[in-house]
């Protein structure tokens, strides 16, 4: 043990701070998704006067969507719906949930440039698990 | 002032600031705008937006003060008490698990607590994991329908009523483990890294060992954690504790980072199915982001070993509902009268009143 504080290594610092601000702005974004969906309720992918009730009822998730929207229209239906505010909302759920493979691509070139090849590949692999899982091509 | 213009608080402000204007606007609207035919009152909606949220927030702050997880409360409580179906429960109960793990790992790789090397070799372990606990869980709720929904809820109360006893007993753990020898793994690995330790006032460097037997048993906790859409810190923070060799402050840093990184994994099969209902989760998910935020900001040198009987109390209560509904739910019994669930809830929280009552005296 010695008194001299050690300087973290960048490519840890990197992700931290990608991570950490990439979670504030999904967070921003889920704020106001909800009051976007309850100014324009007619022009949302769910209607949330409806929403509720069929949650609370105890219906499946695949039963809800149904009742509600008309069938699941895929996880990334924001693409075609970002100006709803169920669209805007299930942006900022799919930022956040994906906030660690992006902040990991950017670690991962990190770790390259400084000759850490091993964690590079380390930081690629879970990198590119969290875009398969988000892509949906693998499932069981 | 210059303090003041530091993070975290010129992004915890604009947060604040966004949420109050949010729901103050939500409140108007609730006034002004007529529900339609046969929908829920506007005031409804709001209020359950704003319930959600506060709940959330109550979750972390409890989460900070007791060194519980967020998801350990939220995924049996809701599984146990309420009718949503047990898919969506999971689903958000992995938000609930994850976010506030996302939002502490800027200040944790900031002060060097956490170790990002030992984060993302054992990320690679809890990805195989937790993705298959999750597809695994859609499995069995497409294909085993109300008999699936009754094994789900008695398994988790089985591993919930196993957690709390952990949780009371303590379980073993070690401050600052001894490393005499590594293995040839570990070491071609290079995990180690010092950190600044402020109680001792100096840099600790800590040796490691046995990584690929850690590797092993962090893939049984991402099936786990992907399963049953709880967050697994629980386990997490004992593998590398005592598997691993490393020191306990730095074992639960990682741990939110960990969880963080790899539900990251685990939620996309719940989104993709439909799963995570975005007005649903939102709420929570702006919860447990602010309320790690306030936690770490306000709570975190507040010592309150009590919350953790509290929270050890809801645990048991959730596992009476799990275990009980589930097995009405596979026909072995007839539905428990409100009277008997009432009985049970007074005796566990006697227990809980008594046990903070002698922490709160022995604190005095």
């Amino acid at each position: 043990m010695s008194s001299d504080r050690p300087i973290m290594p960048k490519g840890q610092i990197v992700y931290g701070e990608a991570v950490y601000y990439l979670t504030v702005v999904a967070c921003l974004i889920c704020i106001v998704g909800p009051l976007i969906a309850l100014i324009n309720p007619d022009d949302n992918v769910m209607n949330p006067y409806f929403t509720f009730a069929a949650i609370f009822q105890g219906h499946s998730a695949e039963e809800v969507w149904m009742i509600v929207a008309g069938g699941f229209p895929g996880g990334h239906f924001w693409m075609d719906n970002f100006f709803t505010g169920d669209g805007f909302t299930q942006f900022g759920l799919a930022l956040g949930c994906s906030s660690a493979g992006f902040a990991l691509i950017i670690a991962a070139i990190v770790y390259a440039m400084e000759k850490i090849y091993l964690y590079a590949g380390f930081c690629i692999f879970v990198a590119v698990f969290i875009f398969i899982a988000a892509s949906g091509i693998v499932s069981f | 002032m210059g303090r003041m213009l530091k993070s975290p608080w010129p992004e915890t402000f604009v947060m604040v600031l966004v949420t109050v204007l949010t729901y103050t606007a939500m409140t108007t609207i609730s006034f002004v705008s007529e529900a339609p035919e046969g929908g829920m009152a506007t005031g409804a909606v709001v209020g359950w937006l704003f319930a959600f949220f506060v709940l959330s927030l109550v979750i972390a702050l409890l989460g900070v003060l007791g060194g519980i997880g967020g998801g350990v409360m939220f995924t049996p409580v809701m599984l146990a008490f309420t009718p949503v179906d047990s898919l969506i429960i999971r689903g958000t109960g992995l938000i609930v698990a994850m976010f506030s793990g996302l939002i502490s790992t800027g200040p944790f790789m900031r002060s060097g607590l956490a170790n990002m090397r030992i984060c993302v070799f054992l990320c690679c372990a809890f990805a195989i994991g937790a993705f298959s606990g999750a597809n695994g869980a859609i499995l069995v709720a497409q294909h085993m329908g109300e008999a699936g929904e009754g094994f789900v809820r008695i398994v988790l109360g089985v591993i919930l009523f196993t957690l709390a006893l952990y949780f009371i007993f303590g379980g073993k753990k070690i401050e600052w483990p001894q490393v005499d020898k590594s293995d040839k793994l570990t070491e071609t690995l290079q995990l180690r890294q010092p950190f600044y330790e402020p109680s001792l006032n100096k840099v600790v460097d800590y040796g490691l060992k046995r990584s690929p037997w850690a590797f092993l048993c962090i893939i049984g906790v991402g099936l786990l954690s992907g399963f049953f859409g709880l967050g697994a810190g629980w386990a997490i923070v004992p593998a590398q504790n005592l598997v691993m060799g490393v020191p306990l402050k730095v074992a639960a840093a990682n741990s939110g980072v960990l969880l963080g990184m790899g539900d990251c994994i685990a939620v996309w099969p719940y989104i993709m199915m439909g799963a995570i209902i975005p007005i649903f989760a939102a709420p929570w998910l702006v919860g447990q982001v602010m309320g790690g935020l306030l936690g770490a900001i306000v709570l975190i040198r507040v010592k309150a070993g009590f919350v953790r009987y509290l929270l050890i109390g809801f645990m048991i209560f959730s596992c009476w509902g799990l275990v009980t509904r589930g097995l009405t739910g596979l026909d072995y019994i007839q539905p428990v009268p409100n009277w008997m669930t009432g009985v049970v809830f007074v005796v566990i929280f006697t227990w809980v009143i008594f046990n903070v009552v002698k922490v709160l005296k022995s604190t005095d």
